[in-house]
């Protein structure tokens, strides 16, 4: 079910950018999130216990702890270029009404890179805390019986 | 916090999947628990000790030597 969703998704991503329709596949990626949640609330043999919910409490908070400062960071980054609003260079003023143009404030193009590289640092983050966690809380330890 | 489920299982002659599935538990967390990795919850432990007809004291005990997790 994931991986038929997961294939729709995509190819919905691919006609959007074809077409530069964002909207549509915004509500796209929502709706398949959604569908993605009901599934798994119809799943009924599926035994989540109180230890592997304490993994995922464990490992969601701390990559909360770690990804808002990584997000205060770029926030602030990104505040403090667009407080340095653009300014008219000196031949602007010298030469009035002169073709100088003022450069870009921030471009949104690297403002979408920058999210990205945010999104995949949030979930390189989750999986290792997980594993992490997991570990801790004897994932993998060996059998005796 | 140490305990003796290990005891007790080969007590009832259960292995940890009878006792995981008895309880509503993985057989992983019967497994981190033995081994001291994972201190259950307190409504855990309840229905462990329940489950073999004793008091908790009997199967859980805090050995302050040991820091929990």
């Amino acid at each position: 079910m994931t991986g038929l969703v997961a294939v729709v998704l995509l190819a919905i991503f691919w006609y959007s950018v074809e077409n530069f329709t964002p909207l549509f596949f915004m509500i796209a990626f929502v709706a398949g999130i959604v569908l993605l949640y009901l599934a798994y609330r119809k799943v009924e043999d599926f035994i989540e216990d109180e230890r592997s919910a304490r993994i995922t409490e464990k490992a969601a908070t701390r990559t909360l702890q770690v990804f808002w400062v990584c997000f205060c960071a770029f926030s602030i980054l990104a505040v403090m270029n667009l407080l340095d609003m653009p300014r008219f260079s000196r031949a602007f003023w010298l030469n009035r009404g002169t073709a100088v143009v003022p450069p870009e404030v921030l471009p949104l193009k690297l403002i979408g890179y920058f999210q990205l590289a945010l999104l995949c640092l949030m979930i390189f983050l989750y999986v290792g805390f997980r594993i992490y966690y997991a570990r801790k809380f004897g994932d993998w330890e060996s059998d005796e019986e | 916090m140490k305990n003796k489920i290990k005891v007790y299982r080969a007590m009832h002659d259960l292995t940890q999947e009878d006792l995981a599935d008895a309880i509503g538990v993985t057989r992983q967390t019967i497994l981190a628990i033995e081994k001291g990795k994972y201190v259950p919850s307190l409504d855990l432990a309840f229905r462990i000790s329940r489950y073999f007809k004793v008091n908790i004291e009997e199967i859980f005990f805090y050995d302050e030597n040991i820091n929990g997790s």
